[in-house]
């Protein structure tokens, strides 16, 4: 599916350094993006398909650092790999520390580089599938009455109907109908399958 | 030279007004005394005859009496007829009397000469005998060996070849002291010298002999020579004629008392005048003599003089011509120590300013290299995978790019820092201004300030040192980022224009402008606002700008801009060749 495909950006003020970063990765057959500035890749950044960037720190406008405390506000999930023209520990160590993935020299490894990019990736793809399950919950969830999440949060906890139905002051009888309306909502069998619909969508 | 100078006053001589001077020169023959004597009488009447007069005897021998009469300082001379001959022809002298015995001397026979002999020289009886002897005489132009050399002519003996003849000067009575003393076999006296020593007892009767004796006339003196007349009294030209009739009247006038002298009408010299002939001397000196060596003589003050200005015009003209030599060779060896000190400044601004760009310039060298590393990884996994040729061969072609770019930012900063000697050719001035910004626009980005290029057009052809000039935008732009990074929205503008036959060259920040008080001293050597700064590179930059025959000037009037300006001037016209 051409959306799962990673790409990954390359976001340098430097066009040979841009073009060269993209002719290394198309080698291992990933797909590419080029930025000049940082302004351009928020606007053209679509972090729904696995992506990584490779980012430099010094950048006219919004800088690398600044692109980083952006995309943390925005809840993305893009990896990023910094590259840096000098050797700055302090601002290596915060970028590691906010969650990039490294923070390589130039001129760097061909190997380390896409070792990160690789790594990066399969971060952005965990996020994204992480990013789905809580989605696909928080729509399951949105379908239930409030009755019926109270019921099922006791359910998936291991409670029995009547433990239920005396900690919401309810029937016993009660209780059974709310299950039987959630197994229905959840379309499963079983309480196992009901408690796996609850917490685990990818499973099913 | 001597001369005594005796002021006789006249018993009249009170008179209310101031008596004019008259100035008698006298020659002393036997020295000042005895002349003063002899003619003291003479004056004495004058002063009295003439009382509206200041007279004045100055004695002194015949050189010194021509040089007073030369300098003006006498009126009248007494002298002998040999020395009033020549005064006659160098100073126009004219005798307006002869002095005459009072014994009845006939006054035109009244002088000569006497050889004297001691009388124990037997062997010496005639002039001839005086062949080889030693002959003691005043001086060659003394009239009385004049007199004498006459007489030996005739007798075919000369005086300077065939006999020893010893000057001893003036007084006379040297002669015979050095006939005496046996200095000389013989003596030239003036005539009745002799008698007049033995009247005074100095010399014995009997001491001496008189050589060549020849009859004396009227004359009561032994004499070997023949007679002359008698001492002139001579008026010179510059004599007034009124003073000199007034004199000549009141000489003859004189009442003459015994033992005294007298004064008769002057006698024709006209026998002294064969005499000096006949001797080829005074007047009659050969030409080369008289020519050159009296005339040298005469004027050798003027020579001297001369000479010494001339030597002093040498030793000047030399003198300034060393000095000359000398200052040219320090003011050029002081021209080259100027030069090589600019060059040497400009170099350590120019390394400066590499320095505060180092780091940038670095990074710029950087990219190349990461990007040529990248692409050089990236073929090699191409052709590790069998992949991709295209990708390959166009991998391997940007490296090239790449590595050209490399290294002409290295050529740029390598010339730059470059030690080379000025040089101003013609060059195109965009090509200066986009070597600059190449350098510089590194450094702005590191920095995040942004640099516009405002070059409108192309721009002519200046004549210009390339590195100069481009060491003063470098200065400019460094000033400027240095100013406005940190501001919000920090800019650099440098445009480049023609206006009034220049190239206009202008870099503008938008910093905080420069404060007050620094802006006289912005131009200083070592004034400097930054910490680490050598405060150099505006005093160097305006320097370099004049030496373009340009200016470099500031613009603090725009609020909230910084302008330098840098004027360069286009090539004039007749330079196109």
């Amino acid at each position: 599916m051409s959306d799962d495909a990673p790409i990954i950006w390359v976001v340098d003020d430097d066009p040979a350094v841009r073009d060269s970063v993209g002719f290394l990765v198309a080698s291992l057959g990933y797909a590419y993006e080029t930025c000049t500035s940082a302004r351009e890749f928020l606007e053209r950044l679509d972090d729904a398909r696995p992506c990584c960037v490779v980012l430099d720190v010094r950048l006219p406008g919004l800088s690398g650092l600044e692109l980083q405390g952006e995309l943390l506000r925005r809840g993305s999930t893009v990896g990023i790999v910094f590259v840096s023209g000098h050797g700055d520990i302090p601002k290596a160590v915060r970028a590691v520390r906010l969650g990039a993935f490294d923070f390589l020299e130039k001129p760097f490894d061909d190997q380390i580089l896409l070792d990160r990019v690789g790594e990066a990736l399969e971060a952005s793809r965990e996020a994204i599938a992480e990013r789905r399950r809580r989605g696909l919950l928080e729509r399951r969830l949105a379908a239930l009455t409030e009755r019926e999440r109270e019921v099922l949060a006791r359910v998936v906890a291991g409670k029995t109907s009547k433990a239920i139905a005396l900690e919401l002051d309810i029937s016993a009888k009660t209780v059974e109908n709310h299950r039987a309306n959630l197994m229905a909502k959840a379309g499963v069998n079983s309480v196992a399958q009901l408690i796996a619909w609850a917490s685990d969508p990818t499973d099913i | 030279m001597f001369g005594i100078v005796v002021a006789l006053f006249a018993v009249a001589a009170h008179a209310a007004d101031a008596p004019r001077l008259l100035r008698i020169g006298v020659l002393a023959y036997r020295g000042s005394e005895d002349a003063e004597r002899t003619f003291e009488t003479t004056v004495a009447q004058l002063a009295r005859a003439l009382p509206h007069y200041r007279v004045e005897m100055i004695a002194g021998s015949a050189a010194f009496l021509t040089t007073q009469i030369a300098r003006d300082e006498i009126d009248f001379v007494v002298t002998n007829p040999g020395h009033y001959l020549e005064l006659a022809i160098d100073y126009s002298a004219t005798a307006i009397a002869t002095v005459q015995d009072m014994d009845g001397t006939s006054a035109s026979e009244a002088v000569g000469a006497t050889i004297l002999a001691p009388t124990n020289l037997g062997e010496i009886q005639s002039i001839a005998d005086l062949k080889g002897r030693r002959i003691a005489a005043v001086a060659p132009e003394a009239f009385g060996f004049r007199a004498a050399w006459l007489e030996f002519l005739d007798r075919g003996v000369d005086p300077f070849k065939d006999a020893r003849p010893l000057f001893v000067g003036f007084p006379v009575d040297g002669v015979v002291d050095a006939v005496r003393a046996g200095r000389a076999d013989a003596g030239i006296v003036r005539s009745c010298l002799l008698e007049k020593l033995i009247a005074e007892g100095k010399v014995k009767p009997e001491e001496f002999r008189v050589v060549g004796r020849r009859p004396s006339g009227t004359l009561n003196c032994q004499v070997s020579t023949r007679l002359y007349p008698g001492w002139p009294f001579v008026k010179v030209a510059q004599t007034s004629p009124a003073m000199a009739r007034q004199v000549a009247d009141a000489l003859l006038a004189m009442q003459p008392s015994s033992g005294d002298i007298v004064w008769s009408a002057p006698e024709s010299y006209h026998r002294v005048q064969d005499l000096y002939r006949a001797l080829k001397v005074g007047p009659y000196a050969p030409f080369t003599r008289l020519g050159i060596l009296d005339f040298l003589w005469e004027y050798r003050w003027w020579g001297i003089a001369a000479s010494m200005a001339a030597l002093w015009w040498l030793v000047h003209v030399t003198r300034v011509a060393h000095l000359l030599r000398r200052r040219t060779a320090e003011l050029q060896a002081a021209h080259e120590k100027a030069r090589l000190e600019a060059e040497r400044m400009e170099h350590t601004v120019r390394l400066s300013l590499m320095g505060e760009m180092a780091s940038s310039l670095a990074h710029e060298i950087n990219q190349p290299l990461a990007a040529i590393l990248s692409y050089a990884r990236g073929c090699e996994r191409r052709l590790d995978a069998g992949i991709d040729p295209d990708g390959v061969r166009e991998g391997v072609r940007r490296i090239a790019l790449q590595a050209e770019r490399a290294g002409s930012m290295v050529k740029r900063m390598r010339d730059f820092v470059r030690k080379t000697p000025s040089r101003q050719l013609p060059i195109d001035p965009a090509v200066i201004v986009a070597d600059a910004l190449a350098l510089f626009e590194p450094t702005a980005a590191a920095r995040g300030v942004t640099v516009e290029a405002d070059l409108t057009g192309p721009l002519p052809i200046v004549r210009a040192d390339r590195l100069q000039i481009e060491e003063v935008l470098l200065n400019l732009l460094q000033n400027a980022l240095e100013a406005a990074a940190g501001r919000p929205d920090p800019e650099i503008v440098l445009s480049a224009r023609v206006v009034d036959h220049a190239v206009l060259i202008a870099v503008t920040d938008n910093g905080p402008g420069v404060p007050p008080e620094a802006r006289d001293s912005l131009f200083d050597a070592f004034f400097t606002t930054k910490p680490e700064g050598l405060g150099l590179g505006l005093s160097l930059s305006r320097t370099i700008a004049e030496a373009h025959g340009g200016r470099l000037d500031p613009d603090f009037d725009t609020p909230g801009a910084t302008t330098f300006r840098f004027r360069l001037p286009l090539i004039e016209e007749e330079d196109h060749v």
